[in-house]
């Protein structure tokens, strides 16, 4: 009678089990377009067999995942944000040099052409014209393109700002997780928590580890700590006084760590390397080419007179320094306002001298810009290392997506969710179920028979 | 490798994908006809044909020039072939002049014949140009050379034109070719000779008959060098119009696509992404097989 009431015992038990494997089965399949859901196993313990009755026990669903490959996935994640955005930046940037029009070399190489065309006829006021609107044209592109940088570098500032405010969120968010699972240990929480990890990694690169104690910490890049178990820093935006470039700060408590050279992954490592490296060496070579341009211009312009005989009048705006040459770089008003001006002829000649005409256009060929390479160089310079970056950060891009590509598909192998495989634990679990409550019936029935007999 | 079909629909839909994107940057290619479209496509092809295209540039503005100044030749040569005609006519004159058989009334008329040549000289030799400068003026082209008195007042150096980037070539000629610095003051030996013959002068008149053949020589060899001058200037353009089709083809053997090997890979990514469509409705057939 007792071994009977054992053997119902281990038909409940059972039952019990196989349900757990059906509930496991269903939740596994109503979650299987769930990002970064990983599926669940059921833990079922067979119990000791003869010369006891034996039986099975079930324990908590057991979550397939691997920290490590997870840890992978987010810094594949993070160089994948990083190489995305910064490509696109820089493809930007690239626009910003080439598009509207011609490039700061064609207009170069325009201006100096209208010169040599005017060597020919020294004294036509169309000609002359004609070399001063292109002087005017070349002026009108470098300043564009200056004023399309500098909103480049606001617009950079603001990208920052606003993901500093979403990495804050996603710290705050990956501390409550951590809480949580101290508390429940559930392993959707788990999931949960790899989520937030990986779009932390996206943003902001950094490093994230499970403690021995279960609890996620995540650091970045430079080793200043975000998130520590259930504490959570601030990430902050300070504004530079003299650059306003909102410089990124790790804020724990009263502390604040500056750590924007420190930052060199994910999407907002793009945004600080594109505005601290790529816009600023383009920003500094455009200065550098329109202080050039007009310090050579002047110098052949000075030395040479005007229609009127005069001497000693510059063709554009002198500019004192490097700094800002872009942007401050223009005509000279007298010569804007009347092309007779433009100094073609020798000082002491005629009208009809070509002299200064010819010094004009041989500048074209002159090795008169910084780094001793001609006007024309210089310029394409510019456009060819924004160029050489955007094409060496596209191949990045193709080459960081196989790598997420890949651990994707190890990932999936270990923790997808494989529907058929789903139905068929589910049919497997069912008939056992099924089997079990035959069992427990027939251990009633006997029962039942045994009781009556008495 | 365990793959879930989640993942195999995945990887299908990325292949389909990225096909469509070789077929759209294929058909762009074909459209389009350039292989690079912005820099960052080539950088090292975009250099090389943007380098071209500064020179092609710097070379059209050299092209103006010679052609304005060929024009100008032209002009100046026509002026010199007047004056040359003039400076014959009035040697003709002066012989005629010089012979003892003629009377005081006859040199009158001669001289009245010779003013009128030098007048038509003056007026050749202070010819302007299309853009209104003077053409035997030198760097005063805005001021008239030859005074009334024939005297020259213009410039003495002749101009120079870029022939290329880093070619020039004499574009025109000062009027000094046709002064003692060159020879004799061509214009006012003409008035020299119709004074002899208003003062029926024929020993004055046989004196200037050897400086009137310096100046026809002067004259033609004035010529001579604006021939030279136009022949450069021509040489110049004919090399200008081959390197305007090397730089052409340079920029277009960087830039532009190869229509043919354009055809063919858009052919092929268009087969690709056919495969990889059929390929995609198999996977969908094989994780459902009920639809």
């Amino acid at each position: 009678m007792s071994d009977l009431m054992s053997l119902l015992s281990l038909g409940s038990a059972g039952i019990t089990a196989q349900n757990s494997g059906v509930s496991i089965a269903t939740n596994n399949v109503a979650n299987a377009n769930t990002v970064g859901y990983s599926r669940q196993r059921v833990d079922i313990e067979s119990l000791l067999g003869a010369p006891n009755v034996g039986g099975v026990r079930t324990g908590s669903p057991q979550r397939l995942g691997d920290s490590i490959l997870q840890q992978r996935i987010r810094g594949a994640a993070s160089n994948l944000e990083m190489s995305r955005s910064f490509a696109a930046s820089t493809l930007s940037l690239e626009q910003t040099l080439m598009g509207g029009g011609d490039s700061i070399d064609q207009q170069l190489a325009a201006m100096f052409s209208r010169f040599g065309a005017v060597s020919a006829s020294p004294t036509d006021l169309p000609a002359r014209t004609a070399a001063v609107g292109a002087a005017g044209e070349l002026v009108a592109g470098i300043g564009r393109r200056a004023a399309e940088l500098d909103a480049q570098h606001t617009e950079a500032n603001e990208r920052i700002r606003a993901k500093v405010a979403e990495i804050t969120d996603l710290a705050r968010q990956l501390a409550e997780t951590n809480l949580q699972i101290a508390r429940t240990n559930n392993p959707v929480l788990k999931d949960e928590r790899d989520r937030v990890a990986t779009k932390l990694s996206a943003l902001v690169g950094g490093n994230a580890k499970i403690d021995p104690d279960g609890q996620m910490r995540f650091v970045l890049d430079g080793g200043a700590v975000l998130v520590d178990g259930q504490r959570a820093a601030k990430l902050g935006a300070k504004t530079d006084p003299v650059t306003q470039n909102a410089n990124v700060v790790v804020i724990d408590g009263n502390s604040e760590r500056d750590v924007t050279t420190a930052i060199g992954g994910g999407s907002l490592g793009a945004d600080l390397k594109h505005r601290d490296q790529t816009l600023v060496g383009a920003r500094t070579a455009l200065d550098q080419l329109a202080f050039d341009i007009t310090a050579s211009a002047n110098a052949v312009h000075t030395a040479h007179a005007g229609a009127d005989g005069v001497s000693g009048r510059p063709l554009f705006k002198p500019i004192g320094a490097v700094t800002g040459a872009a942007a401050a770089m223009g005509l000279d008003p007298d010569v804007e306002a009347d092309p007779e001006k433009l100094a073609l002829a020798a000082i002491g000649t005629g009208p009809g001298d070509n002299t200064g005409a010819l010094a004009m256009f041989k500048l074209a060929q002159g090795k008169v810009a910084s780094g001793g390479r001609t006007l024309t160089g210089a310029a394409q310079d510019l456009v060819t290392t924004v160029a050489t970056e955007a094409s060496r950060a596209k191949s990045d891009v193709a080459r960081d997506e196989l790598v997420a590509e890949h651990l994707a598909g190890l990932r999936d192998s270990l923790a997808g969710v494989d529907i058929q495989e789903e139905l068929t634990n589910l049919a497997r679990f069912e008939h056992a179920a099924s089997a079990m409550t035959k069992f427990v019936t027939t251990i009633d029935e006997m029962l039942g028979t045994l009781i009556d007999r008495l | 490798m365990r793959v879930t079909q989640g993942r195999m629909i995945d990887i299908s839909a990325a292949a389909t994908a990225a096909s469509q994107a070789k077929v759209a940057a294929a058909s762009t290619e074909v459209t389009s006809g350039m292989r690079v479209q912005k820099p960052s496509d080539d950088p090292a092809a975009w250099l090389a044909a943007q380098r071209a295209d500064v020179r092609r540039t710097l070379a059209e503005g050299a092209n103006t020039a010679m052609s304005t100044s060929r024009a100008r030749l032209d002009d100046t040569d026509a002026a010199l072939l007047a004056v040359g005609e003039s400076a014959s006519q009035i040697r003709m004159l002066a012989v005629q002049g010089s012979n003892a058989s003629y009377s005081d009334a006859n040199r009158r008329e001669l001289a009245v014949q010779v003013r009128a040549l030098f007048a038509s000289a003056l007026a050749s030799a202070n010819g302007k140009s299309a853009d209104g400068e003077y053409v035997l003026a030198g760097a005063t082209s805005l001021t008239r050379p030859f005074n009334d008195d024939g005297t020259y007042a213009g410039g003495s150096d002749p101009r120079d034109v870029p022939t290329s980037d880093v070619g020039q070539a004499v574009s025109n000629l000062a009027g000094t070719a046709l002064t003692s610095a060159s020879g004799v003051d061509v214009m006012p030996l003409f008035l020299r000779v119709a004074e002899a013959l208003e003062a029926n002068d024929p020993t004055a008149l046989q004196g200037l008959l050897g400086q009137l053949d310096t100046g026809i020589k002067q004259v033609a060899h004035s010529r001579t060098r604006v021939g030279g001058a136009m022949s450069v200037i021509d040489q110049a353009q004919v090399a200008h119009a081959q390197l305007g089709v090397t730089l052409s083809s340079e920029i277009s053997r960087q830039v532009e696509s190869d229509t043919v090997a354009a055809a063919t890979n858009l052919a092929k990514a268009s087969q690709q992404l056919e495969a990889s469509r059929q390929v995609t409705s198999f996977v969908i057939s094989l994780v459902n097989p009920g639809r």
